[in-house]
């Protein structure tokens, strides 16, 4: 009994005791050598994501295959979700944002559910792991240059990234040939850095999140370790509602930098025209 | 002295140090936003968004700090 309080409080990956056990930690520390348990615990965040698509995919199905026009209970709020996403993206970008709802809309109900699921008791969030953050940001950074590149063409683009010159004159012509290398490689950089910060700052959000839930839940515990109490204090509690605050507002910051970044890249007057 | 009795003093001062400036920084950047929506409540939606950006960026430089700790926390030991 002592054993497994202790385990459940430190979880067996070896490392320093971290975020609270979850169901696969949990049938990897009690059932350990099952090929199904290894293969679940090496691929644990993929199976947490993959279980965030199943029931996100569910309901987008179950919604748009019996769409009716006196819209149910889970119609009408998938709508209100659909209507509220599209005004936020149309409200940064204008009209021309409208096509890009889709991705940021997927983005921002993806992340968030990622997020929140690590509050479920036995559940974690997958963003909790660099890898998966890495992906997604990834991912933006891909359809970023894509939209350029097919929005501003082969030539636009690289204008775009040598900072638009369009020089005057003699003097002017010298001032582009010393500034558009510089702007080049300051580009080139901003563009490398921008899904570096967006996948550090929601890991590092979710991730330490997460954590003080863990140390939050151990130290529970170890309040009560004394007089051998088979559970400890929920301590952890009002840390759950700071988790549900942050979790809305880092899928919120990650779909709003990525709608900004998709932004940035289109045709400045396409852009500018609101 | 012991690289992981350094690391032991100088992890939590890390993070510390961040937050102090990363608190300053939103306080301002939040005040100012408070101000603006008190002096034009309908821009309240576009203040409210540039604000969560801002802040977005404010407290990313206080995880940065947050992460060499969990980077280094394995060296305490």
């Amino acid at each position: 009994m002592t054993s497994g309080l202790a385990y459940a409080a430190t979880p067996a990956s070896g490392e320093a005791a971290l975020e609270s056990p979850n169901i696969i930690t949990l049938l990897h520390h009690y059932l350990p050598g099952f090929a199904v348990v290894e293969f679940l615990h090496h691929f644990e965040d993929l199976f947490f994501s993959a279980v965030v698509i199943f029931i996100l995919a569910l309901i987008a199905r179950k919604v748009s295959r019996q769409s009716r026009s006196i819209p149910g209970r889970l119609q009408n709020f998938v709508e209100l979700i659909v209507e509220s996403l599209d005004n936020f993206v149309v409200g940064v970008m204008g009209p021309v944002g409208r096509q890009y709802t889709p991705f940021v809309g997927t983005l921002f109900l993806y992340i968030l559910c990622m997020n929140l699921i690590g509050i479920i008791p036995a559940m974690k969030s997958p963003t909790s792991n660099v890898n998966t953050t890495i992906a997604l940001a990834l991912t933006v950074f891909v359809y970023v240059q894509y939209t350029g590149l097919r929005h501003l063409g082969l030539l636009g683009y690289l204008d775009h990234l040598a900072g638009s010159p369009r020089p005057q004159g003699v003097i002017g012509c010298l001032i582009a040939m010393i500034s558009v290398p510089f702007n080049l490689v300051l580009h080139l950089l901003g563009e490398l850095t921008k899904p570096m910060s967006l996948a550090i700052r929601l890991f590092g959000n979710i991730f330490g999140e997460d954590v003080l839930l863990g140390q939050m839940l151990l130290l529970g515990i170890a309040a009560l370790g004394f007089m051998h109490s088979p559970v400890g204090i929920p301590l952890q509690l009002p840390f759950y509602l700071l988790a549900i605050l942050t979790s809305a507002i880092q899928a919120l910051v990650f779909s709003l930098l990525s709608t900004i970044y998709i932004f940035l890249m289109l045709p400045h007057e396409e852009g500018a025209r609101h | 002295m012991n690289p992981a009795i350094a690391l032991a003093f100088s992890l939590p001062l890390a993070v510390a140090l961040a937050a102090i400036g990363s608190a300053f920084g939103l306080g301002k950047a939040v005040a100012a936003a408070m101000e603006a929506i008190g002096r034009q409540p309908e821009a309240a939606p576009k203040i409210q968004l540039a604000m969560v950006i801002g802040a977005a960026f404010i407290e990313a430089l206080t995880i940065y700090a947050l992460l060499t700790v969990f980077i280094f926390q394995g060296r305490v030991g």
